[in-house]
Formats: structure tokens, C-alpha cells, sequence
């Protein structure tokens, strides 16, 4: 791989020697990938909270920044475990408000913003058409390749640390125009998606996820209405059940304005792949693992909600009360959670028996200590937050739409579609 | 018998080869205390990797695995030496950040030359497997 000068001071540790970790892992990464050399990147995204830092992960971020080392590039951070601020309404034990803070302080050393959301996006981490950037945590980073047009590849935490250090990331996959064409054709003209919601798209993407695995997918006869919540609905599932990182919605992706742009060139003249209902609805019902009826804990926020999601469920939630066997849980970003006080959301949603928690997602971080206060069956409107709620922590999920699950935590009991 | 292929990191390891024809997350699909491959339903569900050579097609899953292969790594749980078809970014970036040696790309299929149990030494340095069938 060819490096410019000041790459090679990186290398030899004339820059210190957090940026020679940075510019040591880019260069391997680099060399396993063919790339022929080091293109700038002008955003980057953290994902990784403690349950999967571990004490071993603080422990490698607070080497990375004794030195004094810092990022040259904005980074922003995913959800953490909680919000300082509600760390007693939450009752947040001692363990992790400690290794919270060694999170908190090492970043803040590093230079990296303490956004601690995953809508970076919709709080001042906007990255431009064309931009190379890195982002990990997969559904943002699908996000960004398929409605921004900005490249990430599927990094992961230390590439993107490394290239916030460094500035470069190595050119190859996705950074590439040859490797963003269309691969596989798919065809979802045969379903009935005026009468979808965002929780349908998801069934649709959790199906489709294992079709499409690593290859770029070309959706064509998609709504040319289609709303940003379907959008992500679709885009944020179809990265779990597998691990494309370019999705082309022909109308909707900057690059596949037209079927021929997405293929860059010509199209394939059949679609490999055609969807049916019965399809989309057997995959609606596994994305639930639960069987007890008795809901624990109703969450939402798997990315974190938007202010109009929020204001979507307050609406629903109006003249009700939460159920006092039940928890109703909102995760957001910070940001959010002040609109939410400034609209004279909060004090409505707090007096209905719901809970606003800011700085966390509904998929993991809260589930280390909910399992601990004895939450075990839980309800979302992700597919995504289900299923790594499941696997990582071992809850039981029902998934369904989000009037479902506000209705489930005004009952206590699974008001959408049972297994 | 010997294979070439595609170093990813540097050094020498061999021991037992562990083999798996399904992708592998570290995030949630493999326990970090142990190394025991714990998704519900996975080809090793239930087995350790820990201080084998791990052979399987490519990473999925959670991008933030290499946080936990890492943790593995401190509590001597993780694989001693990588063979993947193809390597994933973030099975690569586990690799690297540990110094495990790790090869992909291999010239003939991996999973018709090596067995569960056979010895396998993986030479990242110059990219070779030498594989010893065990006995039967």
C-alpha cells in the first residue's frame, strides 16, 4: 500500500502513539482488502457500548487515549446504558455508573463527541453525497451508502476509531464506484404496500435478509411515498438477518435514481427475487420469541425515536394510563428528550405512566439491568431491537406495530399477532 | 497437505482446527468468557473455540464483534489462528487488533481439505496452511 509522508510518520510513531495504533491497524486492514492506498474520511460513527466493551474494551480505549491522542475528524458515539441524570430514577447500580464514566472520560479524551445516539444523523453528524466516510453500527451505516449516497464500509469500532485518529481510511469496497452496482433484482410489486406500515416493512426486510446476505439488493415498485420510517423500517432489518451495506431503492437512493443507474448499465431482464404476502407474514410471526402473554415492558426507540415518533405515540397514549404491571419505556437521544420537554410532551407522557430515557437504545443497553430488576418479557416495534434483545440478553420479544404495543402497555397483556 | 492463502495478519499458530460451514457473530453468537458458540441453532452451537484454529466462510452480524472477540482474547477465549473464506471487516479487524494469525482467500475449499480435529498450523507470515489429517 502506498503511504504519504505523513502517513509514514504516523507509521513510525512520530505522532505519537495512539496515531501509530490507528495508522498500524489501517494499514492491515488496508493490505487484507488490496487497497492501493489512504483516502481521507470526513464523518465517523462509534457503535459499541459496555455490554460488548466489556471491562477489557474500557481498558483498550483508555490506553488508546493516555497518550493525549485525538480524533481529526467528527465522531459521534451510539447509545450507552443510561442518562446521568435519571441514573437514580432508573436505579442504575454502582458497577455500571463506574465503568460508564471510564467510557465517558476516555472518549471525551479521544475527542469524540458524546452524542450517544444512533441518529447521529438527525443531530448535526450529516456526512454529503459522495462523502467517504466510516461509520459502524450496520443499520446507519446501510443508512448512509443507501439515502445519504456517503460510502462507509462494514468497519467496525476499531477501523472507525482508527480512521477518526488518523483522518484516511484504506479505499476499497464500498469507497469504490465498481463495487456499488446492483446485484440482485427484487421485485415488490406483488405485495400490497399502500396498506403498509413501518412494522411491515420490517417483516419484509427480516425475509428478505437472508436472500440478499452480502450482495447489494435493487428494489424496484417500491411506493414512490414511501416515508422515512419506512424507509428505515426496511434498511435497518434487512442488516440483521443479514449483512448487505448498500441497499439501491430504485426512486430513492441518490445513486439509483432510474433501474439503469443502479445496475450501471443494464438491468437484468427478469427480477431474480419476487416477494408474496405469505412470505412477509411468516417472517412477521419469528421475529417474536416470547410466548408468555404477560408483557413486562413495553420499549420503543430501536433507533431511537424521532420527535415525531414520540409525538406519535403520545397521541395514541392520550387519556390513558400505562398499566401499573407494565413499564412503557421511550429511548431517545438527549436532543430529543428536550424537544420532548420544550412541546410539553414529557410532562404528558410522564403523567400517563411512561418514561422518557435519554442516551440509550431500546436493543441492549438498558436490558443489562432491566434483566437485573426482573424484566423478562418484552414488547417492541423492531425487529432489529428484538432481535438482538433476544440474543444478547436473553429477553422474550413480541414484535409488532406501534399501536400494538402502546395498546399492550395500557392492557399488561400482547394486543398484536401471536405466534 | 498444503494450502495457500491470503494473509490477513502476521505470525504462526497450529493446534486443533475447530470447523464451521455457517457464518459466525462474536456479538451475541459466541460467549466471551468461554469461547462456547452459543446463537440457538448455529453448526458449533455449544462448542468452544477458544485455543483453536477456527475455520469458517466469513463474518455477520454486529459490527461492534471485535469488541468482544478482544475480550476473548484477555480471558484466553478466543481461537489461536483464523481461516475464513472471506474475511469480513470485522473479523479482520479482531485479527488485527489481537496479533491473531489469520489467513483468507484460501486456494482450494477449506472445507473439503479440513475436518474437525485435524492439526492445522497457519503461517500468516507467508501465507500457508499445512494441515495434518487426524487419525482415524
Amino acid at each position: 500500500m502506498e503511504l504519504s509522508k505523513k502517513q509514514e510518520e504516523m507509521l513510525e510513531g512520530k505522532q505519537g502513539r495512539g496515531a501509530q495504533k490507528a495508522m498500524e491497524i489501517l494499514l492491515a486492514y488496508g493490505e487484507c482488502y488490496n487497497a492501493k492506498r489512504m483516502i481521507p474520511v470526513t464523518s465517523v460513527h462509534m457503535a459499541g457500548n459496555f455490554p460488548v466493551l466489556l471491562d477489557e474494551g474500557i481498558e483498550w480505549l483508555e490506553d488508546l487515549a493516555r497518550d493525549g491522542t485525538r480524533v481529526l475528524v467528527y465522531t459521534t458515539k451510539n447509545p450507552e446504558m443510561f442518562d446521568f441524570e435519571q441514573a437514580e430514577e432508573l436505579k442504575i447500580p454502582h458497577i455500571y455508573q463506574v465503568r460508564q464514566k471510564r467510557i465517558d472520560a476516555a472518549l471525551r479524551s479521544l475527542g469524540v463527541t458524546l452524542t450517544y445516539s444512533c441518529h447521529h444523523y438527525l443531530v448535526g453528524n450529516v456526512p454529503r453525497f459522495g462523502d467517504h466516510i466510516a461509520w459502524a453500527s450496520s443499520g446507519s451505516q446501510v443508512f448512509a451508502n443507501s439515502v445519504i449516497g456517503a460510502r462507509s464500509n462494514r468497519d467496525g469500532d476499531h477501523v472507525a476509531l482508527a480512521a477518526a485518529i488518523a483522518g484516511v481510511i484504506p479505499e476499497w469496497g464500498l469507497h469504490l464506484n465498481e463495487n456499488r452496482k446492483g446485484e440482485l433484482l427484487i421485485d415488490v410489486g406483488a405485495l400490497s404496500l399502500d396498506q403498509y406500515d413501518p412494522s411491515s416493512y420490517k417483516a419484509l426486510g427480516w425475509y428478505l435478509g437472508k436472500i440478499v446476505g452480502t450482495n447489494i439488493p435493487v428494489f424496484i415498485n417500491l411506493p414512490p411515498n414511501m416515508n422515512i420510517e419506512e424507509v428505515k423500517g426496511l434498511l435497518y432489518t434487512l442488516t440483521v438477518t443479514g449483512a448487505t451495506g448498500l441497499v439501491h431503492l430504485v426512486g430513492i437512493t441518490p445513486e439509483a435514481y432510474t433501474l439503469e443507474a443502479a445496475f450501471a448499465g443494464k438491468p437484468p431482464a427478469f427480477s431474480e427475487i419476487t416477494v408474496s404476502q405469505d412470505q412477509v407474514d411468516k417472517a412477521y410471526m419469528e421475529i417474536s420469541s416470547s410466548s408468555d402473554e404477560n408483557v413486562d415492558l413495553v420499549i420503543f426507540g430501536c433507533p431511537q425515536c424521532s420527535i415525531q415518533e414520540v409525538q406519535e405515540i403520545a397521541n395514541m397514549l392520550e387519556g390513558k394510563r400505562v398499566h401499573p404491571e407494565t413499564q412503557l419505556w421511550i429511548c431517545t437521544s438527549a436532543w430529543v428528550k428536550t424537544l420532548c420537554k420544550r412541546m410539553g410532551l414529557l410532562d404528558k407522557l410522564v403523567s400517563s405512566g411512561a418514561r422518557v430515557v435519554a442516551d440509550v437504545g431500546a436493543a441492549d443497553g438498558p436490558h443489562l439491568y432491566l434483566r437485573e430488576q426482573g424484566v423478562r418479557v418484552i414488547a417492541m416495534n423492531s425487529a432489529r431491537g428484538s432481535y438482538y434483545a433476544h440474543n444478547l440478553f436473553g429477553m422474550d420479544t413480541w414484535f409488532g406495530s406501534t399501536r400494538q404495543c402502546v395498546q399492550t402497555a395500557i392492557s399488561g397483556r400482547w394486543e398484536g399477532r401471536k405466534r | 497437505m498444503r494450502v495457500k492463502a491470503k494473509p490477513v495478519t502476521s505470525g504462526v499458530a497450529e493446534g486443533q482446527a475447530i470447523v464451521s460451514r455457517m457464518p459466525i457473530s462474536f456479538t451475541g453468537g459466541m460467549d466471551p468468557d468461554t469461547g462456547i458458540i452459543r446463537e440457538p441453532g448455529h453448526a458449533l452451537e455449544g462448542r468452544s473455540v477458544a485455543g483453536k484454529i477456527l475455520v469458517f466462510p466469513t463474518g455477520k452480524g454486529s459490527t461492534t464483534g471485535s469488541w468482544q472477540f478482544y475480550a476473548a482474547y484477555k480471558r484466553g477465549s478466543a481461537p489461536k489462528g483464523i481461516i475464513n473464506v472471506k474475511a469480513d471487516g470485522v473479523v479482520a479487524v479482531s485479527a488485527i487488533i489481537t496479533a491473531t494469525p489469520m489467513v483468507h482467500e484460501p486456494d482450494k475449499d477449506p472445507f473439503e481439505c479440513i475436518e474437525d480435529g485435524d492439526y492445522v498450523r497457519i503461517d500468516a507470515n507467508r501465507g500457508i496452511i499445512e494441515i495434518e489429517k487426524k487419525k482415524t
